[in-house]
């Protein structure tokens, strides 16, 4: 299978952008604990929101370009995966406080973007598995 | 909608892939508009006109409301 050129474009600019992130991450992480200036602590946890700028901007550019049955594809998984995740993660803070589990905030948020990125994905493959006839 | 787009792209002997790229979309849009799963915009029908040289009611036929 050969990616048309607007995927090739897309996978140009998705993959620098999160390497970037990942980096900044782990810059956080290994900077954060060491240093006690406030400004510091807050300049490397807010560092990693640029390359995200430079996901969402691929992530648009490709949505736009590419065929228009890839885009309702997409926009229909974005969907599914968006009001999954934010209702999930609101019944999940009903959950905690009905039992009073008690979980840190941090440990809660830190999985927002893993559970929208893994609900998009297995909701992209559901619209497409639809859309696909036998051959 | 029903069509007439894998009759005609089988007399001319093109792939789906062959179709998709000349149309420039995926072979997946091409199988899906082929098998009714998904009815093209007017555009792309236009397109897929003009790439078998037909008008677009001879190729697409409204279903039954």
């Amino acid at each position: 299978m050969t990616l048309r050129a607007v995927h090739k474009r897309y996978l140009r600019e998705f993959i620098p952008a999160m390497f970037a992130y990942v980096a900044l991450i782990i810059l956080y992480g290994a900077f954060v604990p060491r240093t006690e200036s406030l400004f510091l602590k807050v300049v490397l946890a807010l560092l990693p929101l640029m390359p995200i700028a430079l996901v969402i901007r691929a992530i648009v550019r490709v949505i736009r370009d590419q065929d228009e049955l890839e885009r309702r594809i997409d926009l229909e998984a974005i969907a599914i995966a968006s009001t999954t995740t934010g209702f999930g993660f609101f019944s999940f803070g009903l959950l905690t406080s009905a039992v009073d589990w008690k979980i840190g905030s941090d440990a809660v948020a830190i999985w927002v973007l893993p559970c929208l990125f893994a609900s998009f994905g297995l909701a992209k493959c559901f619209v497409a598995w639809r859309y696909r006839a036998h051959e | 909608m029903n069509n007439h787009v894998r009759e005609l792209r089988g007399e001319r002997g093109w792939s789906q892939a062959d179709v998709a790229e000349r149309l420039d979309v995926s072979r997946q849009t091409v199988n899906a508009i082929e098998t009714g799963k998904y009815d093209p915009s007017l555009p792309l029908a236009f397109k897929i006109a003009k790439l078998f040289g037909h008008q677009i009611e001879s190729i697409f036929i409204p279903g039954e409301e």
